[in-house]
């Protein structure tokens, strides 16, 4: 921590500012921003999943009391740390994966078949991590967002390599690792993993075209099943009879199939014919590559330009303009908890060059994200963008997992599975999260699911903390109980549990109680009656601990 | 005890409320009454049902492959698809005829699954429209601890997410009655009820200053984190009284569950997915089965209602109406694998309370393609309108007593499902 403040102290010397923003006062922006402890904590949770330290917190603090220019500089240092850290990076997954929806938690055929005994639920997380590991991969080695459409290459580890069928690396360590198929398939990242064409299947008269919709949603965020289409009666007559000629015959029907069609017709090597055998439609068979000839008649190609093969597709594919804004868009709209509207699109404009500049870096994306005014902002100052501005953000359940258990050091588990982070248990989707198939968007108003388990968390992580840090015999220091011992009341020693309910609330959101807050005599009191009924320190300390970790500024931020 | 806990919590939140809002701050919007408002049961067939199986036949044509040893049935004015193997479907439209509409060739939008059911069940494919179960739980007059209860089956929650609670797996049972502290690999106690309330007390009251302090998105966002710490506190006194400890499993257990919650008052709608393969593209004899099992399990909720007194009406029948659904059609002739694809027409089922029953509304021609229907009537007419999910949406929405004006600006009502 003394080195990182040092750090960031050499970078505002070194003068490194943000453009004008100030806090707590009006500028000439469209919003007024955060205060400095807003600010980091905000970034912190985006980029870590947790809040940042005291420390961290003072450190911007200090230096927003010496000016604008001085706090702009410390925050900006601080992001350039963070977004090179682990953590960010399963940031990100998270973020890309409410456009990808890869976890669903599906296995699509017994792992048993090809000898693996395996959990189905770990077995569903390796398959769902093919696709999200190469994009750790993409961010980790500054990679090209383009990348995760033109690896020549797949990433899997063991498990997953026999699994699909994939060579593993001789000199693998047993982690993830790029890999490549051997059935004869080309290699275009995620446009030829056998979990992306699990995950879309396709087979049948619908002829590859939910494969090419999905990359279209995936990739260009142009869902074709959204466009709004007209058919007269003729046409449906005409669909009834002979629906791949009246596909090509008819205009509104046209108006989508003159595009996905060529595209779909890219990816006949993996068509499915036995939707009986799993094992079966797991393999890529180069000699059906020319099978669009049987369904469309529609050339392999990109929006008019053909295409040879995969490989060459995917290069179409990742120079379109759209591909690059669908990067964006998905990074800012998981960044900021706003739903893109065309009159946003000035705002991304700054963010789309500083991708474009920096070869499709993901960390330069969100890089100039964060240090925007709109994402540090308390409120909006424009009548328009106040209807579309989150001033307050809501923790995603893996955010929540993480705040909490970096405060008391308790995770909620089950079966050795963060029951906030994998959705097995179902406490993912009941506290707002998606489960990647049958609820694909999160919910930013927290329901009675969100508040249950907020408080069963709470609780849980409370007890654990009262139990541990209570325990005249613990042998390492206390987690957060530093100011009383299992002997402390409130008559004996009152100074003692009002500085530890003032501690509580610092460390669980970041910000001191007022000197006249009336929270530590109400807890005080909450600690006598649960006293009074239970006779245990431990259970009185829990019951005051999880009214803390329930405050509304754990959830926004 | 100390004094200042021994207030009960209904009396703590009316302090409160009083108190916030004499200094201007939050207050309920809603008051926990039983008023009459009809509540709602929709049931979905993931994977597109065949609506020839059941609610749309045709007979008369060689334009579709109906499942052999059919038969048209009528009971009153609904028509419907009968045969050796669909007796339970002949007793439960003999029975509940008069309150039962048919409607046949509705558009769904899309014939995608995914897009098929957001089209179905919000009527648009915008990610900020909550589906029809949504709106009328979040648009109520009365408030609900559980507004809108998702048991199985697709949620579209749009802006309106504190309205919606998935019970799925019945993980939401254990998080109630705090059974799943100790089903963590690092277990806690549970907590007991009066320390629980006043830990409630305590969050309420930072959550409300909370809410008092931030404006617009961030304002609507912490008061639905109050509303529902309110619900959450409402569902733990009255979790015996509701049976919540188990939710059941089959679509029955379910949907009686589902009734028991409406005469509570617990909630206004609830989604339970109807079981069954649908998608039935390599075989399309899992249609049957599947529907005419949903239609004997249907009946039994229906007696069930029947006996029942309501929340708001004597018997709960007269409070609920019944909306089943899938995300699209398939098509009229078998494929050469014995399956039936997507189609792009649709039907659904409605029943219950405000429904104007014994009426098959709508039409498909013998190549089961919808044709131009009178909004007023349902029937078809050459000055008609072809009827879309969304039209048949608003109605249902009317039925709940929500202004469809309101809610999709425009589009017009099939007002033929209500009585005149």
């Amino acid at each position: 921590m003394r080195n990182l403040t040092y750090g960031i102290a050499a970078a505002i010397l070194s003068g490194l500012t943000l453009g004008g923003c100030a806090q707590d006062e009006e500028t000439d922006s469209r919003v007024q921003v955060l205060d400095a402890r807003g600010q980091l904590i905000r970034l912190s949770v985006d980029l870590r999943g947790r809040h940042p330290s005291e420390e961290e917190l003072r450190f911007v603090e200090d230096a927003a009391e010496l000016g604008d220019e001085r706090f702009n500089a410390a925050y900006e240092a601080y992001a350039d740390r963070w977004l090179g850290e682990g953590a960010f990076v399963d940031r990100m997954v998270e973020v890309f994966d409410q456009r990808f929806l890869m976890q669903t938690g599906e296995v699509y055929f017994d792992p048993g078949e090809v000898g693996l005994d395996i959990d189905d639920r770990v077995m569903a997380e390796m398959i769902a991590n093919e696709p999200l590991q190469l994009l750790r991969y993409t961010i980790d080695n500054d990679l090209p967002y383009s990348y995760m459409v033109t690896a020549d290459h797949s990433m899997a580890n063991p498990e997953i390599a026999l699994y699909w069928g994939m060579e593993y690396p001789e000199d693998g360590q047993g982690g993830w690792e790029p890999a490549t198929y051997v059935d004869g398939r080309p290699h275009a990242g995620m446009l030829t993993m056998t979990t992306t064409w699990q995950r879309y299947p396709s087979m049948g008269g619908n002829a590859n075209r939910h494969r090419a919709n999905a990359i279209s949603k995936m990739f260009l965020c142009d869902d074709y099943l959204a466009r709004p289409i007209v058919l007269n009666r003729a046409a449906v007559d005409q669909l009834t009879i002979d629906p791949e000629n009246a596909i090509q015959g008819n205009q509104s029907c046209q108006s989508c199939h003159s595009t996905l069609d060529p595209m779909a017709s890219n990816f006949y090597g993996f068509f499915n014919y036995d939707a009986e055998d799993g094992i079966d439609q797991t393999m890529y068979r180069p000699e059906n590559e020319e099978e669009w000839r049987d369904y469309s008649g529609k050339e392999p190609g990109y929006y008019g330009t053909p295409t040879a093969n995969i490989p060459e597709f995917a290069q179409a594919l990742a120079e379109d303009a759209r591909f690059t804004q669908c990067a964006v868009r998905t990074v800012w709209e998981g960044l900021t908890q706003r739903t893109l509207v065309d009159e946003d699109w000035e705002e991304l404009a700054p963010h789309r060059d500083a991708f474009e500049s920096n070869n499709m870096n993901v960390r330069e994306l969100v890089r100039s994200i964060v240090l925007s005014d709109e994402y540090r902002a308390d409120k909006a100052l424009e009548p328009g963008l106040q209807e579309r501005l989150a001033g307050r953000k809501v923790a995603s359940p893996s955010q929540l997992a993480g705040i909490i258990s970096d405060v008391t050091g308790y995770s909620w588990f089950f079966d050795g599975r963060d029951g906030l982070v994998d959705n097995a248990e179902g406490i993912a989707v009941l506290a707002g999260g998606t489960d990647g198939q049958y609820v694909t968007t999160r919910s930013y108003i927290p329901s009675v699911g969100t508040a249950f388990v907020m408080e069963r968390y709470a609780q849980a992580a409370a007890f654990n903390v009262a139990e541990y840090d209570l325990d005249p015999n613990r042998e390492g220091s206390a987690q957060l109980l530093f100011f009383v011992t299992v002997e402390d009341t409130p008559d004996n020693n009152p100074e003692a549990f009002e500085e530890q309910i003032r501690y509580l609330f610092l460390a669980t959101t970041g910000r001191p109680l007022p000197e006249d807050a009336t929270e530590p005599q109400e807890l005080t009191d909450l600690w006598r009656y649960v006293h009074s009924v239970e006779a245990s320190p431990v259970v009185a300390w829990s019951a005051v601990l999880s009214a803390v970790l329930r405050d509304p500024a754990v959830l926004f931020y | 005890m100390n004094p200042k806990f021994t207030a009960t919590r209904r009396g703590f939140l009316g302090g409160s409320a009083a108190l916030m809002a004499s200094a201007g701050l939050w207050y309920p919007k809603k008051a926990f009454a039983a008023a009459p408002e009809r509540k709602f049961l929709f049931c979905f067939a993931g994977g597109g049902w065949d609506t020839t199986t059941i609610l749309d036949p045709h007979f008369d044509t060689d334009g579709v492959d109906m499942d052999p040893d059919t038969v048209l049935g009528e009971a009153g004015g609904v028509r419907y698809t009968s045969g050796m193997d669909r007796e339970p479907v002949d007793d439960f439209m003999e029975k509940w005829h008069r309150r039962i509409a048919i409607i046949n060739g509705i558009d769904p939008r899309s014939v995608g699954h995914d897009s098929g059911t957001q089209f179905m069940l919000t009527g648009t494919s915008a990610s900020s429209y909550a589906d029809w179960p949504t709106l009328l739980a979040a648009k109520s007059t009365v408030e609900y601890p559980l507004p809108h209860v998702v048991f199985s089956g697709p949620s579209f929650a749009g802006t309106m997410g504190s309205a919606v609670v998935r019970a799925g797996g019945g993980t939401l049972l254990s998080l109630l009655d705090g059974s799943i502290n100790g089903m963590s690999d690092q277990p806690a106690p549970v907590s007991s009820p009066p320390i629980d309330d006043i830990v409630d007390d305590f969050v309420y009251k930072r959550v409300a200053d909370y809410a008092s302090q931030q404006q617009g998105m961030a304002r609507e966002r912490a008061e639905g984190l109050l509303a529902n710490i309110e619900r959450s506190m409402e569902l733990e006194g009255r979790q015996f009284e509701a049976g919540l400890d188990d939710l059941g499993n089959s679509f029955l257990d379910q949907a009686l569950k589902a009734t028991e919650m409406f005469r509570l008052g617990l909630s206004r709608c609830a989604m339970i997915r109807i079981p069954g393969g649908y998608d039935s593209h390599g075989n399309n004899t899992v249609q049957a089965p599947a529907q005419v099992a949903y239609y004997q399990a249907l009946n039994e909720v229906m007696d069930h209602m029947s006996k029942t007194p309501g929340h708001t009406t004597n018997w709960l029948i007269d409070e609920v109406t019944i909306v089943a659904m899938s995300e699209f059609g398939r098509t009229p002739k078998l494929n050469g694998g014995g399956g039936k694809d997507h189609w792009p027409y649709n039907s659904v089922f409605v029943a219950g309370a405000g429904v104007k029953g014994d009426q098959t509304l709508g039409y498909t021609d013998g190549s089961l393609i919808a044709e131009p229907v009178d909004f007023k009537t349902g029937m078809p007419s050459s000055s008609g309108d072809y009827l879309a999910c969304d039209n048949v949406g608003m109605a249902i929405c009317k039925i709940g007593g929500l202004d469809p004006s309101k809610l999709l600006p425009g589009v017009q009502v099939f007002d033929a499902l209500l009585p005149g």
